[in-house]
């Protein structure tokens, strides 16, 4: 690539010069800001807006099939929280949930974070292996569900089988049935699924890192671990901000595989929220229940997104 | 929605006028008939007789979509939510009475009452009470299904019992369970679903039915002895705990690897069965429980409704009738479906034995509910079944709790013959 | 520090990378594998690690019974159209959101991130009351617009990130310069941003070509469903499929895993070329 400095010595062409006229001076002023932001945040408003205004409108209401098309419907005020956070279903669900989205968010950030150091070393054939790692990310959901249920089973799995064959285990482990562990197996398979995505962003990140700085740290004695702490991770955390952000936010509506492989089972032991809220709406028929679920997590992200953009401001402002 | 239903069906009215007074003659002719159906790769008897209608109809051709079958009631749903609804949609029976109470269903009372080839006399009893709410009729048969044993014969044989006689009571049953099961060889003796689904509630049912309890009284000792049955077969290790993730499809395919001796399926795996058993198979009616003597089974299958709404629901009840015909019905087989009028049999079917011992498990096949509020129920009663096969209750201290949500719901509204 | 590596060292960095993708490439092959199965091996216990007579009779089947160049040609249309839509609108926000400070840029950022929490199949509803509205339903388009929802957020936060990385300052240079602020950004601020949007579009691809509920919730029309629908016609009430599923999914991916892997190679130039120097 051309240097930056070569493309910057260029600018004052005569020509463009005169004819800086309004859409300049407009792009110029701090006026554009807004304008830029608009495009976006009113696609969002118009198309996402209504639904979450309609979804956290139903949670304050009682619906039920027959008054689902007409808007005016009782108002039951929290009444459907209530009558969630009283069922017994929803310390477990609420737990589960917790745990799964925690042990995602870590091991995808931490593993995409390993992977993409890896990959980062420079021997032959890394970037091509790294491009096939993605490969897993690329797989639709309902199939990565089949082939991890098929993976996972108890009696004839691969996973079972290979380590039963290298002698790890004398008895299966049921992975999916057993309430013990069904968490941790769609924990797994999850992983697998986010991993690439966070390791390919990582990657990024890395490679804007400029090399001179890992050079000038080695100059100065540091070793690797030294480098690593004092050069990549900071220079790395807006992307890893962003990346624990959105990978929660992923990790909360994750949904397809969990139905795939337990449909929240055995005994709610792998259910978390949307699963809940999705068996509410559509098999029980209880739409409020399941819009005041959903309404929930819309409360937890909001957390979630304040949290990454004060660690982000705190960042800037260093 | 009153209002904009009367102004679509004013505008249908007028539609249909002008097309009227232009055809001179057959009132709805070039009119599209729309229909969701859950007719995906498999079903190709199915998609055979959309197509028959088309050719026979030219002038009010289907205009027909595909819809998964996870994704169906969401569909409906959304189409009652938004008033874009079809004219026709398959609706899986268990939740006709759900639809058809909150009024999101056409009744077809009348129309059935008129027709002269849907006849309430010719049904089997089970398949037609999926479509009845309230004395009403909001939906008409359209195939079914049910549950019998399949076992391994050659299992069967080198563990010294006989294929010929298959097990009849729960007391069989459990003995030969027992004897096919080998861990060694990593077979188990038994197979069946308990998912946390409709399928595991479809599965269990006939066993509740034979031990001679039911929803109603699930604390008695004899529905608990139905779930203690499960248990047992999982605890004693007769059954694998896979039961509680897999559905039926999968603990079929279990029984075809060799991983199960006997599993509790329906007619639709038969071509696969065919196709790929590397062992001779035969299918039994389920077993009875001594003393009781009360065949059971499950009731499957879709039914066909009318939404609420639809545009052209005269036109749909013909389809609906045209589908019901003898000759469309007969497809159903070679789809691995029966259809659900008994007096339709199929001229040498293939596979004669499993279809005369699905036809016989048809005849006392109940149907799920019907009720309103199914759903819930069905959703208790899993809980149930999986509490105790997992070990984390007792089969009566499970059924308890189902029952302290189920009993409630059927005092609202009873099941009939509860 | 790449000089202190030697050449075995490096080759065993190769085998260690060889064997890291090789574990986790496994699912994949699975799925390969399984598609060259007979039905009957897919149950085998114990599992056939290797098909032990490969049959190409599953994608035989889809070939015939399936229209799957339809169904690729619809994905392909939806997925580039959603790329090319997220992209664009992304570029304004991302960058206003990483040069300035505000209450209402926050608000904004957060408004964004809530967007994405709730999964279509609980927004499909009163999108469609929305399409409904302007009369896009059983359209393409309705398509796109509704997965770019989808898409939009998460190609602003990154995009964000990638614009927040690159100095203020070379612009800044440039316009002491005479460059207008839009000639800054297109020719300095973009081309440094080329890999962060290389990336992001990319996997804004990836998302809208495996999207399922907002195809098949707001198109009545199978001749314009995606491949994720046709793939959920082999789960049925009580049959899977999965035999034939495999071949339909391999046949969906494939091509795409292959312009992905060349594609890469692009990344990886720009990557080792250093983006800022």
């Amino acid at each position: 690539m051309t240097s930056i400095d070569a493309t910057a010595a260029r600018p004052g062409r005569p020509r463009a010069a005169m004819r800086r006229g309004v859409l300049d001076r407009f792009t110029d002023s701090t006026a554009i800001w807004p304008v830029l932001v608009a495009a976006t945040a009113l696609y969002l408003i118009a198309f996402v807006g209504y639904p979450v205004l309609y979804t956290i409108i139903m949670s304050l209401q009682e619906v039920s099939v027959g008054n689902l098309r007409s808007l005016s419907r009782p108002w039951v005020g929290f009444d459907n929280y209530t009558r969630l956070f009283a069922d017994p279903l929803f310390p477990l669900v609420l737990r589960n949930t917790v745990l799964f989205v925690g042990l995602n968010v870590v091991l995808q950030c931490a593993g995409g974070l390993a992977v993409a150091l890896f990959f980062q070393q420079r021997f032959p054939g890394a970037s091509f292996l790294r491009g096939l790692v993605l490969a897993g990310w690329i797989l639709p959901p309902l199939v990565i569900g089949a082939v991890w249920k098929w993976l996972l089973a108890s009696d004839n799995g691969v996973l079972n089988y290979a380590l039963a064959s290298l002698g790890h285990i004398a008895k299966p482990v049921y992975w999916l049935s057993d309430p013990a562990t069904s968490l941790l197996a769609v924990t797994m398979a999850n992983v697998w699924f986010g991993l690439p995505f966070n390791m390919i962003l990582l990657a990024a990140g890395l490679a804007g890192i400029p090399r001179e700085l890992y050079e000038a740290a080695a100059i100065d004695g540091a070793g690797p671990v030294r480098r690593f702490l004092s050069v990549t991770l900071p220079l790395l955390r807006p992307t890893l901000y962003a990346l624990v952000a959105l990978s929660t936010i992923y990790t909360m509506r994750a949904f397809d595989l969990i139905w795939t492989m337990t449909h929240g089972g055995p005994v709610d032991s792998s259910n978390i929220f949307p699963v809940w809220s999705y068996k509410l709406s559509f098999e029980v028929f209880d739409f409020s229940g399941g819009a005041a679920i959903s309404t929930l997590m819309l409360a937890v992200v909001f957390v979630v997104a304040v949290a990454y953009l004060r660690s982000v401001r705190a960042e800037q402002s260093l | 929605m009153q209002g904009s239903s009367r102004r679509q069906a004013l505008a249908g009215l007028m539609g249909a006028v002008a097309v009227a007074a232009l055809s001179a003659g057959s009132a709805a002719a070039g009119e599209k008939i729309t229909m969701w159906h859950i007719f995906g790769n498999a079903t190709e008897p199915a998609l055979a007789n959309l197509a028959k209608w088309d050719k026979l109809n030219p002038d009010n051709p289907l205009d027909h979509k595909f819809i998964p079958f996870g994704q169906l009631s969401q569909q409906l749903i959304k189409g009652i939510a938004t008033g874009d609804v079809p004219d026709l949609i398959t609706i899986d029976n268990p939740v006709v009475a759900s639809f058809a109470s909150q009024g999101a269903l056409e009744d077809l009372t009348e129309m059935v009452k008129a027709s002269k080839v849907i006849k309430k006399d010719g049904y089997f009893p089970g398949s037609w009470n999926t479509t009845i709410w309230n004395g009403k009729q909001f939906a008409v048969p359209g195939e079914a299904n049910t549950l019998a044993l399949y076992y391994n014969a050659d299992m069967f044989r080198a563990k010294g019992l006989d294929p010929d006689r298959p097990p009849r009571t729960w007391a069989e049953l459990k003995a030969a369970s027992e004897k096919l099961t080998d861990p060694a060889k990593n077979v188990y003796g038994i197979g069946f679903s308990a998912i946390q689904s409709e399928e595991g509630t479809f599965q269990w049912l006939p066993f509740l039915q034979q031990s001679g309890g039911n929803l109603r009284d699930l604390t008695s000792a004899d529905s608990v002895a139905a779930l203690a049955l499960w248990a047992d077969w999982v605890k004693s290790g007769q059954a694998s705990k896979d039961v509680l993730v897999k559905r039926q499809f999968e603990m079929t395919s279990a029984f075809l690897g060799g991983g199960s001796a006997m599993v509790v399926s329906g007619p639709w795996e038969l071509q696969r069965m065919d196709k790929d058993a590397k062992f001779e198979w035969r299918v039994a009616v389920l077993p009875v429980r001594e003393g009781k003597n009360i065949e059971a089974s499950a009731l499957g299958g879709y039914v066909w409704g009318v939404p609420k709404g639809a545009k052209n629901p005269k036109l749909a009840f013909k389809v609906i009738e045209f589908m019901s015909e003898p000759e469309q019905m007969k497809q159903a087989w070679s789809g691995g479906r029966l259809p659900p009028v008994a007096s339709i049999a199929i001229d040498n079917p293939s596979n004669p034995k499993a279809y005369e011992v699905f036809k016989r498990q048809m005849e006392f096949a109940k149907a799920r509910g019907p009720h309103p509020a199914w759903p819930q129920i069905s959703a208790a009663v899993q809980t149930a079944i999986q509490s105790a096969l997992t070990g984390q209750a007792t089969p009566a201290a499970a059924l308890e709790k189902a029952q302290a949500v189920v009993k409630p719901l059927l005092d609202k509204n009873p099941i009939d013959g509860l | 520090m790449d000089q202190l590596l030697s050449t075995p060292k490096r080759w065993m960095l190769t085998a260690l990378g060889l064997a890291i993708a090789g574990c986790y490439l496994f699912p994949v092959y699975w799925m390969y594998a399984s598609s060259l199965k007979p039905s009957f091996e897919l149950n085998a216990s114990p599992p056939t690690l290797v098909p032990h007579a490969p049959t190409f009779a599953a994608y035989a089947w889809i070939f015939t019974r399936e229209n799957m160049a339809r169904y690729m040609g619809n994905s392909l249309v939806i997925a580039s159209a959603v790329t090319a839509l997220s992209l664009v609108l992304a570029t304004g926000a991302a960058y206003a959101l990483s040069r300035v400070r505000s209450f209402w840029m926050d608000a904004v950022l957060v408004g964004i991130m809530l967007s994405q929490v709730l999964p279509p199949a609980l927004l499909a509803t009163p999108m469609f009351v929305i399409f409904r509205q302007i009369d896009l339903i059983n359209t393409q388009t309705a398509v796109v617009l509704a997965t770019t929802t989808k898409t939009l957020p998460f190609a602003v936060v990154m995009l964000r990130t990638t614009f927040a990385q690159i100095p203020v300052e070379l612009e800044e240079a440039a316009r002491v310069d005479g460059c207008t602020r839009l000639s800054a950004f297109l020719r300095i601020t973009l081309p440094v941003a080329r890999i962060g949007y290389i990336v992001v579009g990319t996997l804004v691809f990836l998302l809208a070509y495996g999207e399922f509920v907002y195809p098949v919730s707001l198109v009545n029309k199978n001749e314009l469903q995606p491949a994720t629908v046709g793939l959920y016609g082999f789960v049925g009430a009580d049959y899977s499929d999965w035999g034939n599923a495999m071949a339909f999914a391999s046949v969906v991916v494939t091509p795409v895993i292959l312009v992905f892997v060349l594609l890469q190679r692009r990344i990886v130039s720009g990557l080792t070329a250093g983006a800022i120097k």
